[in-house]
């Protein structure tokens, strides 16, 4: 449908005291990196700097087309370019798959698990999931494609919300320190659980940056293609979610919106009072009601401007492929099950699912919102062992729908998308790697030994034949670069 | 179109680590689960095992 990329943080929990005396987080995630490329051989680690924070070693593509890198202590998975929905989710999930094998193979799987959530019930801290999506340059961005899309984007929790118990103040300042301090999850009766766990961690509408200033559309033009035909919209407000059925439809919704905006159809005219705060607000609603404010004074909800966005891709796109048929099918169902009893969706979206458990749980045991032990059940929901995540429980127990097979997912560790440039970046690199040769790879451009640059600027291409043009490629006079036109 | 580029001489080609005993999914489709007969026992059997203090030891740092 569209050239998408996932971006995923996990968070790493070291859960005996065997291993918590010799490791931290941190550290851990380096040795699950390292034996991933040392020892299991999945990818080309980075010869050179990549950035400032990004020495040699630090991460590396991996021959599925990804790319595997600690990012402030945190291992990040970069899934590679795919078009298809399926895809997307099964080479989303394929890391987690490869983290486990790593883990397995060290033999402290047992004693550590990776987690795929967005924040800390303790520090306050948050980490993210990124969405990136190719766009033409040809839309106009600031002036159009940001105004329509943040209705869009601000409501989309209401399904693709990953759950939290409690809420995230600001930080504190601490006089004594003459800096901020981020605090704990805080739990009130007004806000025992939210449906998402970065709403509150986003504080502007449109920003450049990722860090400190998180915003719901980040502005940053970087978009690992020829810059005069790309764009890459570049999202960091979402949960990592479980569920691969609500990942499917958060990030279907989104390359619908997208392909409407390219289309130049006529958008809902929707415009938020506050964006920012409709998000926090949106997200504490335990009513379900979601009001929402409009700048024409008007109060509407955060389901009837789904249900307008929704409106206006069914009159524009039914039909248009098989995949968006789904994306329009299932968000009917899921706007009109949200309408009617949200807890019916138990078995597709994550927030409702963890709700249940919740408060399934706190009602056998006689607790409350408040019991820290609702913290540590949250926490286990994403865990990526199915030994001991309550997500997998729920899959086990055949009441959470799955999108993929496993067998996909497998296959994603190590195969690239057939039909991506992220193929022809597989293949270059194992050409590479039988011939020893020092390399250096890139989103977009390969550099080898000789001075040769081998471009890439279309992320549509498979650039198979430049692959199967790599000896000669090597031969050539170096600082040449090469790119081929015929080779889709 | 068929998938290529697979490394045929990897040292170690990792089963599917997910699979767990009982595990179906490979054999067909997307299932609509049975939220008719939930296994709530088997789940609150699994929730009573969860370390109570498990969130307070998840500190993390900030990321993007």
């Amino acid at each position: 449908m569209r050239i998408c990329g996932i971006e995923t943080e996990y968070g790493c929990l070291i859960e005996s005291e065997r291993v918590a005396r010799e490791f931290s987080p941190d550290t851990l995630s380096i040795l699950v990196k390292d034996h991933l490329f040392y020892a299991n051989d999945v990818g080309l680690l980075d010869v050179q700097y990549r950035d400032r924070g990004e020495p040699p070693r630090n991460g590396g593509f991996l021959y599925n087309g990804g790319r595997l890198y600690i990012d402030m202590g945190h291992l990040e998975y970069a899934s590679p370019e795919c078009l298809s929905l399926r895809d997307l989710i099964a080479y989303e999930r394929a890391a987690d798959f490869l983290l486990l094998q790593a883990l397995e193979d060290l033999g402290i799987r047992d004693d550590v698990t990776f987690v795929r959530n967005n924040i800390d019930h303790v520090t306050g801290a948050t980490f993210g999931y990124h969405e990136n999506y190719l766009v033409s340059r040809d839309v106009p961005f600031e002036y159009y494609m940001v105004p329509a899309l943040m209705p869009f984007l601000v409501t989309r929790q209401i399904y693709a919300g990953a759950g939290r118990v409690g809420f995230h103040e600001e930080d504190e300042y601490d006089e004594d320190y003459r800096r901020r301090r981020r605090v704990a999850t805080r739990v009130t009766d007004e806000v025992p659980y939210q449906i998402s766990q970065r709403s509150d961690h986003i504080v502007a509408d449109q920003y450049e940056w990722v860090q400190f200033t998180r915003a719901i559309i980040n502005t940053r033009d970087e978009p690992l293609a020829d810059v005069s035909r790309f764009r890459r919209i570049h999202l960091l407000l979402g949960d990592t979610n479980m569920s691969e059925y609500a990942t499917m439809l958060k990030l279907g919704t989104t390359m619908v919106v997208l392909q409407l905006l390219e289309e130049g159809c006529p958008m809902p005219p929707i415009s938020l009072v506050d964006p920012v705060m409709t998000l926090r607000d949106i997200s504490r609603d335990n009513t379900c009601a979601w009001p929402v404010d409009l700048d024409t004074g008007r109060t509407t909800s955060a389901i009837e401007v789904q249900g307008a966005y929704l409106a206006v891709a069914e009159r524009y796109l039914e039909g248009s492929s098989q995949e968006v048929d789904w994306v329009l099918t299932e968000w009917r169902a899921t706007l009109e099950a949200l309408a009617g009893d949200p807890m019916e969706l138990k078995d597709r979206l994550d927030w409702v699912a963890k709700k249940w458990l919740l408060e399934t749980f706190m009602e056998e045991e006689d607790l409350t919102w408040h019991d820290p032990w609702l913290q540590s059940l949250d926490l286990d929901y994403h865990k990526i062992d199915p030994e001991r995540s309550l997500y997998s429980d729920l899959v086990e127990e055949n009441m959470m729908q799955r999108v993929v097979r496993n067998a996909a997912i497998s296959e994603a560790m190590f195969a690239p998308p057939p039909d991506t440039r992220a193929l022809g970046r597989s293949l270059i690199m194992q050409r590479l790697a039988q011939a020893n040769l020092v390399r250096q790879v890139d989103w977009d451009t390969v550099h080898l030994e000789t001075g040769v640059a081998v471009s890439m600027t279309d992320p549509h291409r498979t650039y198979e034949n430049v692959a199967a043009r790599i000896d000669e490629v090597l031969r050539r006079e170096p600082t040449q670069a090469v790119e081929q036109r015929d080779d889709r | 179109m068929p998938r290529l580029g697979y490394r045929q001489e990897r040292k170690q080609r990792p089963e599917d680590p997910l699979r767990r005993e009982g595990d179906e999914t490979d054999e067909g489709g997307p299932k609509r689960p049975d939220v008719e007969q939930p296994n709530r026992q088997r789940l609150l059997k699994r929730m009573r095992q969860v370390d109570k203090d498990q969130a307070k030891r998840y500190r993390q740092r900030t990321g993007q």
